[in-house]
């Protein structure tokens, strides 16, 4: 097969994937009262998030505590674009995408030089650091009390097109398109010679630098793609109502962290997976346990407790995550 | 990496997670969602865990026990009141996820005293739009109350912190007029509201020097030393706290650790709740007399009686309810107690004033043309008008004594009274109805 052929094979497949998971999330709204309706909107922009650790840890064997505050940096800049400079919030969005790059191109100049704990350690700094720098330049990002945005009403055109819609459905529309282009772009980066660039980095180092890969400019190249990814994510999650401090605190990290390992650290269907997992659970054990007798103290912690436990027995027991175990099962029904 | 089949299987996997996430569609009520003929549910939201929950988190269970009492005695005009709760863990990314569960899940007919002023900036804008009723909001920023043309369905739960550090600055501003003043506020809307207050009773910070400030919520994690070691270098003689309790707490064990001695602590009185003082400082392993004396002499202010006031016909009715129908895990009477407990009065008499057709739009109607009628266990009447939808509009000044009791200063109370502007200090001549025996409010 030729390479434009190649080419032409991967990209009708990302396309394809992509349309279908938007026709899923779409299909799947409609089944769902508001509630659950933003609830995948949170999905579909948590996702996003998700795919940049997919590309940094599970491709190219980088570990980031701290795609929380690269989330930051694409909801201060867009909402800083709208609020400050009246720019529409898509163009805002668009953006906020190479504002959130060029941050992840100075960090992974940086980045390019550590490995393991230490990039660890230097990316968990970075998300602790920056609520702090919101709020010690306090006139230029509003402090801890931060920068009211909103996605708006929808708009008529749409309403006259599909009827009224709720809040929390038009959330769902302007996010949905975000994430199926995210979709369409990892999965060509992933299946292309980049990816297979990447992967041999994460394997291999020195077998890379032999095969002719320069090892320090594809580091910074993946961090500038995580980040662009994480900063479209953050930029979405902070037009629900705010972007501030709170919005963006330290366990939003590790809650991504957590969704990629769950479902997968290599497969883009583990992020989908994990990222369901992280937003639906907690719904799923509070009606549960609404049918039994459990004290409020307890109760309270135990959505936290499940997934910390889950992502234990995943790390323990499945180190592949989601995807990994289906895989397993795939192969052995195979021999 | 393998992308085909796995992905598009986990793609159907992640739906079986989602479906089962799906709750029932009830069906939808003719009136506004929240109301039956049988009940009324309303909807709060508050840190039950997390860095800002001591203390805060036992509001829900005082409200919900008084709506408990409300409901064995026939309920507010047939109809009893159910109060769903959920925890923001004080992260404001969380709190825009609750109210919507809230909204769209449990089908709250209002919010009802959410507390927290960062996160409910998160969420406020959008519950005015759906024209949501948002009553007795446990936040003294005034920003949110001031402007009822842009939060019309907000109403506040507390007095202001501008009021109140208008009346306190006033206080600490003649009594220690050869003092050195400082503050140590959390840097969020409260803690900026605070300072203003203080600045317009003319007291002056300098920053880095006189002034020092933290984010909202890191308090446990920083322990406040380089705040306190820079009021303690500048020679900060009376130390104002406009932080959570649990600031409060962390500052005071850490100015003991650090030697630093100021002649006076004055705290905002969100944030000086004795038995959440005494709970932190114990979980920190000092001892209750310790943490007693530590408090002593601390300068508050409060709008209702102190929780430890016996003589108080309201203390006593609200923590007879208390012991009887509070089923939370920590029901020890306190300040935050006493403000449940009086704002679900508050709810109580609003909802019964309405009447029998009860809609959204009808209790924000009610609480602007009549909310400055209704009585409470405060000192001072609430200020709610079609001009402004603040709470309580007056406080007293008190001194804790060695008993955690916090006893208004030269032995009687004097309750001030100001506005959230400009307006002077002035004594308030309000006097408070009284609480009826069956302890329910009398609306006409």
């Amino acid at each position: 097969m030729s390479k434009v052929k190649t080419y032409k094979v991967i990209g009708l497949r990302s396309t394809l994937l992509s349309l279908i998971l938007f026709l899923f999330f779409i299909l799947l709204s409609k089944q769902f009262e508001p509630y659950n309706q933003s609830q995948l909107a949170n999905i579909a922009m948590l996702l996003i998030a998700v795919l940049s650790i997919t590309l940094l840890t599970g491709a190219s064997g980088q570990i980031s505590l701290g795609q929380g505050a690269i989330m930051a940096v694409g909801g201060y800049s867009s909402a800083l674009l709208v609020t400050r400079l009246g720019l529409s919030m898509w163009l805002a969005f668009i953006l906020a995408i190479f504002i959130s790059a060029l941050f992840g191109l100075f960090l992974g100049l940086a980045a390019a030089r550590l490995s393991g704990p230490y990039l660890a350690g230097t990316t968990l700094v970075m998300a602790l650091a920056i609520p702090s720098i919101a709020v010690r330049f306090e006139t230029f990002f509003s402090g801890d009390v931060g920068l009211s945005v909103d996605y708006g009403m929808p708009p008529e055109w749409l309403t006259n097109l599909v009827g009224e819609i709720s809040i929390e459905e038009w959330s769902l529309y302007v996010v949905l398109p975000f994430t199926a282009v995210a979709l369409f772009a990892v999965l060509n980066l992933l299946n292309t010679r980049t990816g297979r660039t990447w992967r041999a980095v994460r394997d291999n180092e020195v077998a890379a630098a032999l095969a002719g890969i320069n090892i320090g400019r594809t580091k910074v190249i993946v961090f500038v793609c995580a980040s662009g990814l994480a900063g479209l994510a953050g930029a979405l999650y902070g037009f629900r109502g705010l972007v501030a401090p709170s919005v963006y605190p330290t366990d939003l990290s590790l809650t991504l962290l957590t969704a990629a390992v769950i479902g997968g650290l290599r497969s883009i269907g583990g992020a989908i997976f994990g990222t369901f997992v992280i937003v639906f659970l907690p719904d799923l054990i509070e009606k549960v346990t609404k049918n039994f007798a459990i004290p409020e103290t307890v109760g309270i912690y135990l959505p936290a407790l499940t997934i910390g436990l889950l992502l234990l027995l995943t790390v323990i027991l499945n180190p592949r995550g989601a995807a990994g175990a289906l895989e397993h099962i795939r192969h052995k029904k195979k021999h | 990496m393998n992308l085909r089949k796995p992905l598009i299987l986990t793609v159907v996997a992640s739906a079986l997670v989602g479906s089962l996430a799906i709750s029932s569609i009830s069906a939808s009520a003719a009136s506004d969602p929240g109301v039956s003929s049988s009940e009324i549910v309303l909807g709060m939201q508050l840190p039950q865990t997390g860095a800002a929950s001591p203390g805060y988190n036992k509001v829900d269970d005082a409200a919900r026990a008084y709506f408990d009492y409300v409901n064995s005695k026939g309920g507010v005009n047939g109809r009893s009141i159910k109060l769903v709760v959920k925890d923001d863990t004080y992260k404001a990314g969380l709190t825009i996820s609750t109210a919507s569960k809230l909204i769209n899940e449990d089908k709250i007919f209002a919010f009802f005293g959410s507390i927290g002023t960062q996160t409910h900036v998160s969420i406020i804008k959008d519950i005015n739009r759906r024209k949501i009723p948002d009553i007795f909001v446990n936040s003294g920023y005034s920003g949110f109350y001031t402007d009822p043309k842009k939060y019309p369905t907000t109403f506040g739960g507390l007095g202001t912190y501008t009021v109140e550090a208008k009346i306190l600055g006033k206080y600490l501003k003649e009594k220690y007029a050869d003092k050195k003043i400082g503050i140590l506020y959390q840097s969020d809307d409260f803690g900026r509201n605070a300072v203003a207050g203080f600045t317009a009773a003319g007291l002056k910070f300098e920053a880095k020097k006189t002034s020092a400030s933290f984010i909202a919520g890191t308090q446990g994690s920083i322990g406040l030393a380089s705040q306190l070691s820079q009021l303690k270098a500048n020679g900060v003689d009376i130390v104002i706290i406009a932080a959570v309790s649990s600031a409060t707490a962390v500052a005071y064990a850490t100015a003991s650790a650090i030697a630093y001695k100021p002649t006076k602590w004055a705290v905002i009185s969100v944030g000086a709740d004795a038995t959440t003082f005494q709970t932190i400082l114990g979980s920190k392993g000092v001892p209750a007399a310790t943490s007693a004396a530590m408090l002593a002499g601390t300068i508050s202010a409060s709008h209702a009686p102190a929780p430890g006031d016996a003589t108080d016909e309201y203390v006593t009715a609200f923590k007879k309810i208390n012991d009887d129908f509070n089923k939370g895990a920590d029901k020890r009477w306190d300040n935050n107690v006493m403000q449940g407990m009086n704002i679900a009065y508050l709810a109580t008499s609003a909802l019964m004033g309405v009447g029998k057709d009860l809609t959204r739009a009808k209790l924000v109607a009610y609480l602007e043309d009549n909310g400055s009628k209704l009585s409470s266990a405060a000192f001072a009447p609430l200020g709610y008008s079609k001009s402004t939808h603040e709470a309580f509009t007056g406080f007293w000044l008190g001194e804790y004594d060695a008993t955690t009791l916090l006893a208004p200063i030269d032995g009687k109370r004097v309750v001030y009274t100001t506005d959230s502007g400009s307006g002077a200090v002035t004594v308030s001549n309000y006097m408070r109805p009284a609480i009826a025996a069956d302890a329910l409010p009398k609306v006409a």
